[in-house]
């Protein structure tokens, strides 16, 4: 039985953390060492070193420009489909440099998914949106991949509201839709680690709550790291925050600890809102 | 306060409510004053005075309630800023328990005086005047946000207990000496208590203050000077 199925089967039962939640120690899936980042000559990123713990959610916050994004955009070196940006450093996932070259890019993304800030959801049907991927890393009977997308679409709790009209087209779908289907999307190829850019920054309150729950949900399976302007949704969703600043990491502690009393003044100042 | 928010109502906004702790803190402080006055004078205006008067301390408490609930849902504060409201809602009640005790002194003070004066009344100005200094300088560490001057207030509080325990005892023996003196001394020992009482709410707003500034409790053991609640006075005559 499949988890999602696992779960219908039991509408009743007390939601029961996973085992391999937040009570079991962390376990180390990603450490940035070192990293710098340039655009051209311009550094964004200035030696960061910080660990990603695996099934925990680690939120990135800091102001616009500090370098959130483009630290997200270096773990699954998506940089690299632009001229002139270059990381050093290293990127060890489970002991492998993936910054290192002869890294199989496709492959190295299939296992860290990312999800952007407004939905992109492909021009074609919803279900072809998630089999597309799968079809490009596997070879499926038509009935496997029927289940698979089901999964994908369960697992970011999609599935009840498209599961009458999978042939139509994604774009039909609402912005939050739209944006669980990229979640569907980047978790069908069964990745190790998701990224999520401001995932929730486009929707509106309710698809909002929806989006957190999922991450709440998905991080039972998941490495997660999110980056996000919202700080209360930084302090309600992740279990580490790091804040950075102008390219640097200023400070990185559980989210608690972040939000209740944080080590550096520069910290505390832009997450009390006296940044200026 | 820390440096300004960018939201310049949120400073205002925690300026009233730390303005609303010093009002009541003010208030409580001279209710105590008043109230032992009424005793030591036999005034009973002046202590009906002290008992409507907490009226307005409850007031403030739910000004404050209010304040910190309106903060709370439309600030979202976190660190520093969540610890100032937290600690502001703790130290408002703790001095609405200052504000019952001074007025259940002065209410009590209305019955004595209308017995004959006992001799042991005179040492009750002596523990309201030292209650009144701990809630002054808690009340200015809490205003200058000075988590050492605090912590001596937190230690200090073991001399209240002391004379306390010793009043205990002189009320005790008094009442054996003199039966007819054990309704004076009755009240008068619930009016110790009652101080004694006030310099407890005082070291826990010592605490909330030292958590305010730092971040972390104060997890000492502070020193007791009341042992009254280990007395035996064994009974004349007996073996």
């Amino acid at each position: 039985m499949s988890l999602a199925t696992a779960r219908q089967a039991m509408p009743l039962a007390p939601p029961t953390p996973p085992e391999t939640h937040a009570d079991s120690a962390p376990r180390l899936k990603v450490l940035i060492r070192d990293v710098d980042f340039y655009y051209g000559t311009f550094k964004a990123l200035k030696n960061i070193t910080m660990p990603l713990h695996d099934k925990r959610v680690t939120a990135f916050i800091g102001p616009s420009g500090c370098g959130k994004s483009t630290l997200l955009r270096v773990l699954n070196r998506i940089y690299e489909l632009y001229p002139g940006q270059q990381a050093a450093g290293a990127v060890i996932v489970d002991g492998e440099d993936t910054l290192a070259p002869g890294v199989d890019l496709n492959l190295l993304r299939a296992r860290i998914g990312m999800v952007f800030q407004k939905p992109t959801p492909f021009p074609m049907s919803i279900y072809d949106n998630i089999a597309f991927g799968i079809r490009l890393y596997e070879r499926l009977p038509h009935h496997e991949l029927d289940d698979r997308v089901e999964s994908a679409l369960r697992r970011a709790a999609l599935w009840d509201e498209v599961k009458e009209k999978l042939r139509q087209s994604g774009l039909g779908l609402s912005g939050g839709q739209q944006q669980r289907l990229c979640i569907a999307r980047a978790i069908a190829v069964q990745p190790e680690i998701l990224l999520l850019d401001e995932p929730a920054s486009a929707l509106d309150p309710l698809s909002t709550q929806r989006i957190e729950e999922l991450i709440a949900e998905l991080k039972a399976d998941y490495c997660i790291a999110i980056v996000t302007h919202n700080m209360q949704q930084a302090a309600r969703s992740s279990d580490y925050t790091a804040f950075m600043y102008l390219g640097e990491l200023i400070e990185f502690d559980e989210t608690e600890r972040i939000f209740t009393r944080p080590k550096q003044k520069h910290t505390e100042d832009y997450i009390t809102g006296r940044f200026g | 306060m820390a440096s300004e928010h960018i939201a310049r109502g949120y400073d205002e906004e925690l300026r009233k409510l730390n303005n609303t702790v010093a009002e009541m803190g003010g208030l409580a402080e001279s209710q105590l004053g008043t109230a032992i006055e009424a005793v030591m004078t036999r005034d009973t205006e002046l202590a009906a005075r002290v008992v409507e008067g907490d009226v307005k301390v409850d007031q403030l408490e739910r000004d404050l309630d209010n304040l910190a609930i309106r903060l709370l849902a439309l600030r979202q504060p976190v660190a520093r800023d969540l610890r100032e409201i937290f600690s502001a809602l703790k130290i408002g009640s703790d001095l609405e328990r200052i504000g019952d005790y001074a007025a259940n002194v002065a209410k009590r003070s209305i019955a004595l005086s209308q017995t004959p004066a006992v001799r042991p009344v005179y040492a009750l100005p002596r523990m309201a005047h030292l209650a009144q200094v701990l809630i002054k300088d808690v009340l200015d560490s809490y205003v200058q946000r000075d988590a050492d001057r605090a912590y001596s207030v937190w230690i200090r509080d073991a001399e209240l207990d002391e004379m306390y325990s010793s009043l205990f005892r002189e009320l005790l023996t008094y009442m054996m000496e003199d039966p007819r003196s054990i309704g004076s001394c009755t009240h008068l020992l619930f009016m110790a208590k009652n101080i004694e009482r006030i310099g407890d709410h005082a070291t826990n707003i010592a605490e909330n203050l030292y958590y305010l500034v730092n971040g972390t409790p104060l997890e000492e053991v502070r020193p007791k000077g009341d042992i009254s609640s280990l007395e035996v006075i064994e009974p004349r005559g007996a073996p």
